[in-house]
This record gives C-alpha cells, structure tokens and sequence, in this order.
C-alpha cells in the first residue's frame, strides 16, 4: 500500500518513491523506461544520470526538468514533456 | 548565504579536496553541489544507508577520510545547486534548485569541478530508451541500492564495465555479458606496465573474480554494432564477435561506455583574475578524465593555486601534482589495453542518430560535408544543428568533430570550437533567473494541466 | 523587366567580395549568375559575423518611417520573388507581427507608428481584446493595445548564407583577413590579404563592421551590440502565437520611434518570436560596445522580465543559450551603400545595424546591378556613402 505521502503521479498513474529518490530512480523502480516525447524528435529517457544529456527531461508541474536531478515529491504531477501525440 | 571568498562547484572528489584545503587555509568557502548529496559519480551515497552498494575498500577510505576532512572545516555546503556561469561582468551564477532562484555571487576566485562526461560512440539505435550510459546505471544503483531489473548488456571499453558488472553481481543482478571492444586487455605485453599500478591490478581482479564465480561472461573483441526496439518493448542487439561472427540477442537494458573525457566545453576558461573576474580553477575529471584518485589531488592543486594567490603564501609541496602526473601514466596504461580509439563513423548507416536532442543523423552531416569547401566547424554547428540542442553538445560535437577530421584527413577540431563557452553552460529556468518573488508578482501563471 | 541583368564586359569580369555575410553572399550569387567570376573572402566563415547573431525578422512593422521603412517593404517582397523562383525556398516564410502595448505612454507610439505603417502601403489591423485574446491566448492581461502587420516574413540569416553558397558558383574563402585595397598602376586591381594578393577587377566591401578601414571618413560605423536569449522548445508549454510580438519600447530602442528615458549605452527592446524549431528567441539590448562574446545576468533578466511580463507562460521553459552580435550601425542610423567615390571600381554595402537579414538579398542585387552597370530598381538615394563626406565638408 501507498498512500499520498510517498506517491507522485507519472502521467496520471500513481507512483511510489522512497526517501530521497529521484524522479528517474522511482521512474525506474516502476519500470518506467520511455518517458514519452521529447524535447526533440527522440523520446526522452533516462541516459547519463548526472544532468548532463538533457535525455530524461520531463514536466514537473508543467515545467521542463532533468528527471534524474529533481527530487521525488508527493503528490507532485509528473508528465510526458509534449502532448501525446495520436 | 554569506560572504565568500571561494565558490567550488562540483562537490565530488576534486571539489571536497578544494574546498577541505582552502577552508583549513583560512579561506570562506562555499561549496555547491547540483545533487541531494556530495560524492559525485563515483562516491555516490544511496538514500537508504542500508542499501550502499559494495565498492572497493580503500575507495571508500578514500571518501571517509576526505569527508570527515571537509566536516572539520566551516566550509559551507549547498546541496540542489548547479552552476549556470560566469558572466560579462564576472558574477558568478548559480542556480538554487529547490527554491527555484538564481544566485548572482561575487567571489574572489571559483574552483570548477563538475567532473568528466562518458563518451558514447554513436550506432544505429543508441539513442532508444533503455540504452543508458554504464555511469548512469551505476549512478541508479547507487542511489536506489537497487540492481536493475531485467537482462542487461554492458557494452563498449574500460575499467567501468567491470566494476559496474561486478556492482550488479553484487546486488544480485548480473549483467548478461560484459562485451569489450578491446581484444588486447588480456596481452601481457600490453597490459605489463599496469604493473607499475598493483592498486588497479587487485580492484579488477576483484572484478573478475566475483563475475567468474557468477559465470558472468568478459568478451573481449565484442561490441553492440546496432540496436532496435522489438514489439514488446525489448531492445534487440546486433553483435560482432572477434572473429566477426554476428549474433543477435534481445535484452531489457543495454549499457555504454567508450570511455571518460574532460567536461571544460561550456564552462569559462581558467583565468587568472581580473578586475571584474574572478580567478577560475578547473580540476578533477571536468579539467582532465584521471579518475577519482588523481582527482583529489587534482582538487587539492587547484586549492593551493587559489590559496597563493588569495594569500600570499608560497605554493606547498608538489606531491598533489606528482600524484595527478602519476595517474595519468595510469590511465595512459589503461588506454594502451583498452579501445579509446573512435570508429570509422563515416560507415555508420545514414539514419544513425548523431545528435540526440535536435534528432540529427550521420547521413545528414556526412551530406554536408560532401563539398569541397570545407565548413568550419561553426558552420556545421549552425546549419547542421549540431551541439544546438539542450544538452549543448555534451554527447555530440566530438563525433561531429571526428567525422569532419575523418573526411576532410584533418586535425580533430576541439568541442569548443564548436559550442565555445558562453553560460548559460546548462538550461537553466525562466523562473529561476527572475526569482521567485518575481516570477509571483508577474503573474500567476495559468496552468496548462488538466488535472 | 527589372531584374534583368546588363551584359558583362570582358575588361570587368572579375570580382572579390570582402566579407561572407548575408549582404556579401547575396551579392556573390547575383554577380556570379550574371557572369562575374566571384570570390567572397572572410576574416572566419560564412555568417560568423552579425549575420550568425541575428534575429531573423524580415521586418518591415519594426522600421523607422522613411527610406528604411521603404526598403524594407521592397526586401520582404524580394525575398517573396527568390522564394517564388526556387533561389530561397524553403528560406523564408511570409508572418504577421504583432506590436503591443502594455503601458498607456505607449499608445501614441503604437498609434502614431501604425499610421506611418500604413502610408509606406503596408497593410495592418488593430485588434480587439477579444481579436487578441483569439490570435493571442497566452498575452498578459495587462496588454492594452496591438496591431497586427502583415507582409513581415522570417529568414535564417545564416541558412540563407548556406543557401547561398551552396547554388553559388562562387569560391569563398574562409579566414582570410582582408589588409586593404591593393592598387596597380594607379588603379584598385584587388585587396591585400595575410596571404597574399587578391586580383579582381572590381571589388565589393560588405564587412559590416570591418567596412569601416575602407571609408575614407572616420566614425560613421559603430558597434552596436545585442544580447539575444533562445528558449527550449515551448510545445504543449506555451501557446503558440502565429508570429513574433514587438514591444512599443522596441521601437523606442531601435530609434524607429522617438522616446525612451533609457540610459546613453545600453537600450532594451522587447522581441519574442516563436521560432519554426518551437524554440522562442527573446531579444534584445542595443549596447555601445565591441564586445561580442560577452552577455550579463542583469540585461538577461530584464529582457526575460519584460517577455514575462508579456507572455506569463515563459516562465515554465528554460532558456539554453544566451548570445550577442555586434550589429554594424551608422552615425545617421541608415545604411551604406554605393560606390566609393575615390574610386571607379570599389562599392560598398553595409551599416545595416539591424535590418541585415530584412534587406541582404535585395541589397545583394542592388550591389550587383550597381557594379554591373545595371538599372538599380530601387531608390537608394539615402544611402549614398558620399553623404558622410559631405557633412564632414560642411
């Protein structure tokens, strides 16, 4: 069981985190491997870890941010960075 | 925040020594770190203690020691804070992360020591995901304590795929196979000056011993030439063996690694100080690829260069810089065994992805370069989008570089020349460089969420 | 037919071009698709001057009344004619722009300038609220005035270059640092360069700022420097706007409108154009300086400030690069262009400031139908580099 206290939503779909995990750790821990469209045209995923690629931004309450930098926060929305495209 | 006399970005190896010496000489000291936690790649602290993952024992002796040497001083350290540059008026600036700010800091001198940047050499399908670095799996691990899930392949040259697999082992999640390049790790004529280094010698034998004992397989001459997604969301694997014999594998994960290299493109040249300047420092990895041994001397250097000059007094012993001389003869011993070396990149197939983050292809830039009017490399960042996107050309413009220096039988041209360095040296938000409190006065931003 | 190209003759065939910007290669095509042998020389490559720095606004909405706002119309509608005929398609697109009023000082030079818009013959509407919020959505509230131009377009400087050199027919050379004019016999008969000399028998100086050693009355060009700021791309972040959105204080910056209490030095005027890669460029200060490689926090913040202030929805992206040009601006804020009157075969075309990208190509075609001998289809009156002579004389 989770309870909002250690969750964040990835898309809608609840996710949970431990105590200082990452976006792209708890990402990870769910198996969360495609973080959908990108900045560009490749799919963003998690690559180099420390901030550098720029691969694994994603929108952190609708803002663009590296998700293996930004710390797991509950209740946070978390999404693919563009619309999904049909 | 108050009044400094050196900032030191970068809080792993090279940056704690910096920081631990300038703050035992007296100095003011800050020292930022963009993560939640100091050690950088290589001393990474998990978040559950519980769960660290199992390093060589002098390495982390090595940390203790110089982390209980920094705790002593009343150097201060900012964790969630990423360096952004140094402006046209000498401030330096650094973003706050977690309060979504940007410091604007006047210091008398800055030690930059982001550490280096792994090199992935480009082929057909490195670019999908599930294809990580084999530093940032390793990073993974040791901030979640956790193998990874799945079947994985790590692929590509170097001491890391070993003591990454050996890590994996340890947590129970052995890697399918480690599949080296180099076909020569194994020749005694080449690998007998490593001998002058028994320190390397016993941590890979460590290595191997526990791969052994997992029946992890160390395939030398072996490499990933391309990868494709399949239906089910698997990655499958085209490898040429020594003998060329290629097969085909489908993995969850596959993990590259063509090496380290200095990380200075993006970040202001090291200067002495000016009026307006700041005296700049580079060290540790970022400056040259040592690893984390000459790193920490390397930090300690760059604090006895920044403390004469602050100070006035005399430069101390030379054994940090005899250290740092030496580890390069070791990593010089280590590029004679494994393969540093980068490909024919003007075989790779046309559609092969050059540049991750702007989608640029080989077939793009090997058409621009088809002309007898050599483009400078500015030309061939402007035009072809190479080392334009956001990760300013980190993990593309050294094979751009490369493919220019193969065509044209020239001279590799240095990332810088492409990318140069002007901040910000990495994205940086809107939000953060207004301040918060402006940002708020602004407006309320409406949002575009639908929940 | 007025593009129509006057015969070579076999005594001037041969040309050198100092300076591979967006004016000097233009200028290389058009000569050498009327014959000339052409080579362009540059100090580095191909628009690493103000060219590569640019904003790309082929803009006539932003221009002072008079012969600039003139020529301006005549260099998007020739940028429409390249398009039209294969040279630049793809290059340039045809935009609305929007100019907008936020304070109520700014209305008279939102109203005054929409009228001067109108008499140079280009078409605009004001719009309502409720036409902004429709073409506008992500305006601050706080907005209290725009029109909408069009006839405006957008180009690359720097793929217009590319595109340039790659139909051409011309030889550039890179890192070639022209020293001065060479004579022989009395006559200009090439430049001097590091490496040696450069024949030709006509020479053309479009070297922005570098034209300066070429004109024989000191101070007309000067440095004018501008920091430019590119965002990460907004999709799904920022509601698109369909074409870029001009401040009244841009105008008041660029001096197409008088006003403005900014210091001497350094002015800002706010542009925000919605780039065709999704990415926003946000521009930008004119600066007393030489320095190109050098940005600062504080013009940055002020310039995102103000976009802020505009587009509140800026404030979720990112900006990745942050960049200055040194523009090429003269002493009377118009350009250069014509022959050199101390010589029968050296013309100049430069101090665009600017309005490079807007009128290249066309100032490219002017200088070679000026060198050629050709009817010049434009009035270029204002331009004339003896006006400076003239002044220093009175």
């Amino acid at each position: 069981m989770t309870d909002r206290s250690e969750s964040f939503f990835w898309n809608g779909q609840r996710i949970s985190f431990e105590p200082a995990d990452t976006i792209a750790a708890a990402l990870e821990r769910a198996g969360v491997t495609d973080f959908g469209a990108g900045q560009g045209p490749c799919n963003a995923r998690y690559f180099c870890g420390i901030g550098a690629c720029q691969a694994c931004v994603v929108s952190v309450g609708g803002t663009p941010a590296e998700a293996c930098l930004t710390p797991a926060q509950a209740g946070q929305q978390v999404r693919t960075l563009k619309p999904v495209r049909q | 925040m108050r009044s400094m006399d050196v900032l030191v970005i970068g809080g792993g190896p090279a940056g704690v020594a910096a920081a631990a010496e300038m703050a035992r000489s007296g100095l003011k000291v800050t020292l930022c770190e963009q993560g939640g936690a100091l050690g950088g790649a290589i001393h990474r602290q998990p978040g559950n203690p519980a769960r660290a993952v199992p390093v060589p024992r002098a390495q982390s002796a090595r940390w203790h020691k110089l982390s209980a040497l920094l705790a002593k001083t009343d150097a201060e350290v900012l964790t969630f804070h990423a360096f952004i540059g140094l402006d046209a008026t000498g401030a330096v600036l650094v973003e706050d992360r977690r309060q979504g700010r940007l410091l604007v800091l006047r210091v008398r001198a800055l030690v930059l020591a982001v550490g280096g940047l792994e090199r992935v050499v480009p082929r057909p399908g490195w670019h999908l995901p599930g294809v990580v670095t084999v530093g940032g799996l390793q990073v993974m691990m040791k901030v979640t304590g956790r193998g990874p899930a799945g079947s994985v392949l790590l692929a590509g040259s170097g001491p890391l795929l070993l003591a990454v697999a050996a890590q994996m082992t340890a947590l129970g999640a052995p890697p399918l196979a480690i599949l080296e390049r180099s076909r020569q790790v194994l020749s005694p004529l080449r690998a007998a000056p490593l001998l002058l280094w028994p320190r390397y010698l016993a941590e890979a034998a460590g290595y191997m011993r526990r791969l052994m004992q997992a029946g992890v397989p160390w395939r030398l001459g072996s490499s990933v030439q391309t990868i494709r997604p399949t239906d089910d969301g698997r990655l499958e694997t085209v490898i040429v063996d020594g003998a060329g014999a290629v097969s085909r594998i489908v993995v969850d994960k596959v993990a590259l690694h063509d090496g380290l290299r200095s990380n200075s493109d993006g970040l202001p040249p090291a200067a002495h100080a000016t009026d307006r300047n700041p005296h700049v420092v580079l060290a540790g990895d970022c400056r040259e690829a040592l690893g984390g041994v000459a790193a920490i001397a390397d930090g300690r250097n760059a604090a006895q260069q920044v403390i004469a000059r602050l100070t006035g007094a005399p430069p101390m012993s030379s054994a940090s810089r005899r250290i740092v001389d030496t580890e390069r003869r070791a990593q010089q011993a280590l590029a004679n065994i494994f393969d540093f070396g980068i490909p024919d990149l003007l075989k790779l197939p046309d559609e092969t992805i050059l540049c991750r983050c702007e989608g640029r292809t080989v077939g793009a830039l090997r058409q621009m370069l088809a002309t007898d009017d050599q483009p400078s490399p500015r030309e061939i960042k402007l035009n072809g989008r190479i080392g334009m996107g956001s990760c300013q050309g980190r993990f593309c413009v050294e094979w751009a570089g490369a493919m220019l220096a193969q065509q044209t039988c020239s001279a590799q041209p240095a990332g810088a020349e492409f990318i140069g360095n002007r901040w910000p040296s990495r994205p940086v938000a809107i939000r953060s460089l207004l301040g918060p409190a402006v940002a708020d006065a602004i407006s309320s931003i409406p949002p575009n969420e639908s929940d | 037919m007025p593009h129509e190209i006057s015969p070579v003759s076999d005594r001037a065939n041969s040309v050198v071009i100092v300076g591979a910007g967006i004016v000097g290669m233009s200028a290389a095509y058009f000569l050498s698709q009327a014959g000339w042998r052409v080579t362009v020389l540059d100090q580095g490559a191909p628009a690493s001057g103000a060219t590569g720095a640019a904003d790309g606004a082929v803009s006539v909405a932003s221009k002072k009344a008079g012969p600039l706002m003139t020529l301006a119309v005549a260099g998007a509608q020739f940028y429409q004619d390249l398009c039209d005929a294969g040279v630049l398609d793809g290059e340039f697109v045809r935009r609305l722009t929007y100019v907008v009023a936020t304070e109520p000082n700014e209305l008279p030079v939102l109203d005054r300038h929409a009228t001067q818009l109108r008499e140079a013959g280009v078409t605009l509407r004001a719009l309502s609220k409720a036409e902004r919020d429709q073409a506008l959505g992500s305006l601050a509230p706080t907005t209290r005035a725009a029109i909408e131009v069009q006839g405006d377009g957008h180009a690359i400087g720097y793929k217009v270059v590319e595109r340039f050199r790659r139909i051409g027919g011309f030889a550039v050379k890179r890192n070639v640092a022209v020293q001065g004019l060479w004579r022989q016999a009395g006559k200009v008969a090439g430049v001097e360069t590091e490496q040696g000399i450069e024949r030709a028998d006509a020479v053309l100086v479009a070297a922005g700022r570098g034209s300066a050693a070429f004109l024989d009355v000191a101070d007309v060009i000067r440095p004018r420097k501008g920091q430019l700021i590119i965002t990460e791309r907004g999709e799904g972040i920022v509601p698109r706007f369909p074409g870029p959105l001009m401040s009244c204080r841009y105008l008041i910056s660029k001096g197409s409108q008088p006003g403005g209490d900014a210091p001497a030095g350094r002015s800002f005027g706010l542009v925000i154009d919605p780039l065709q890669t999704g990415q926003f460029l946000i521009g930008g200060t004119r600066e007393d300086s030489a320095d190109g490689s050098q940005t600062d926090i504080e013009a940055v913040r002020r310039l995102l400030q103000e976009a802020v202030e505009l587009v509140p929805a800026l404030a979720r992206l990112r900006v990745l690069r942050v960049f200055a040009g040194i523009r090429a601006a003269t002493r009377d804020g118009l350009p250069i262009v014509g022959r050199l009157s101390a010589h029968e075969n050296v013309w100049i075309a430069t101090g665009f400031e600017g309005d490079g990208i807007c009128l290249g190509p066309l100032m490219g075609r002017v200088s070679q139908q000026l060198i050629s001998g050709a009817h010049v289809n434009v009035d270029i009156s204002a331009l004339n580099p003896a006006r400076f002579r003239a002044e220093a004389a009175a």
